[in-house]
């Protein structure tokens, strides 16, 4: 007669920690990170053309942003909905026209967003961002 | 003789739908988040409704309220900032620098420094926004 051992179980692999690691790394990821939505607005493109192709043959509207946020066209204040028309006019009539902004030293980081918000929205696709020298 | 029924045992609850949720968790935070340093300073971005999708990547230069600076979640000054940029730069000509500016930082603490980027050979210079409302 044979005696066979009878084979032992397995033994089975304890799940718990690594349900013990997983949930750590959870609250890590949870508590640790900030969600932000961002975006990006071109400051410097490698597609720019010089400025003089980019202005080829449309005109050239100079829009000023003050240091109270404001824009400027021709020393005129302008809301942002008289802007958005000025460019639209100024677009209907001459379809490469472009714009450049020139902000104020003191002028916030959100009136130049804004600006180009309202340009951008008003159809403008032709926009330089310029600073004097020496501007303090 | 007094015959007790024994005690019924419950089955042990399963784990493995807790298991099943918490791996989706942990896969949803790491895959819907960037991994990004952040500003050791208070940034709160430009609002902007036009802004695009920011690519992945790129060195970020944080300017806070007052004009202060990082680069990449470290605090620097202006001149070594630029100096880690320029070799950041040299190693890879092609590199995004995302700019997160404070929006009431004001321009004369990003312009020259943008123009001083822009000198260095950056060719991709983009402005961090946000399209939430603050």
């Amino acid at each position: 007669m044979q005696l066979t051992r009878k084979a032992a179980p397995r033994q089975l692999i304890s799940l718990v920690p690594m349900i013990d690691v997983m949930l750590i790394l959870l609250v890590f990821f949870m508590v640790t990170s900030t969600y932000l939505n961002l975006d990006m607005v071109p400051v410097v493109d490698r597609a720019e053309q010089p400025a003089s192709q980019a202005s080829g043959s449309g005109t050239t509207i100079l829009v000023r942003i003050g240091a109270d946020g404001a824009p400027y066209v021709r020393g005129r204040a302008q809301t942002p909905e008289g802007l958005a028309d000025l460019v639209r006019l100024g677009l209907a009539e001459n379809p490469l026209m472009s714009v450049v902004l020139l902000p104020s030293s003191r002028a916030t980081t959100q009136a130049l967003v804004g600006t180009m918000d309202t340009l951008t929205t008003a159809g403008a696709t032709r926009l330089r961002l310029m600073r004097l020298e020496g501007q303090p | 003789m007094k015959l007790s029924r024994p005690v019924r045992r419950t089955p042990p609850e399963t784990i493995i739908a807790l298991i099943d949720v918490v791996f989706f968790l942990l896969v949803f935070f790491m895959l819907i988040g960037r991994m990004d340093a952040t500003a050791p300073f208070e940034v709160r971005p430009a609002t902007a409704i036009t802004g695009s999708d920011m690519p992945a990547g790129g060195a970020t230069l944080s300017i806070g309220i007052t004009g202060t600076l990082a680069l990449d979640g470290t605090e620097k000054d202006a001149p070594a900032l630029l100096d880690a940029l320029s070799a950041q730069l040299e190693a890879d000509p092609e590199l995004l620098v995302r700019i997160n500016a404070h929006r009431d930082a004001v321009m004369a603490d990003l312009l020259p420094l943008v123009a001083e980027i822009e000198a260095l050979g950056a060719r991709d210079i983009v402005l961090v926004v946000t399209p939430e409302s603050p």
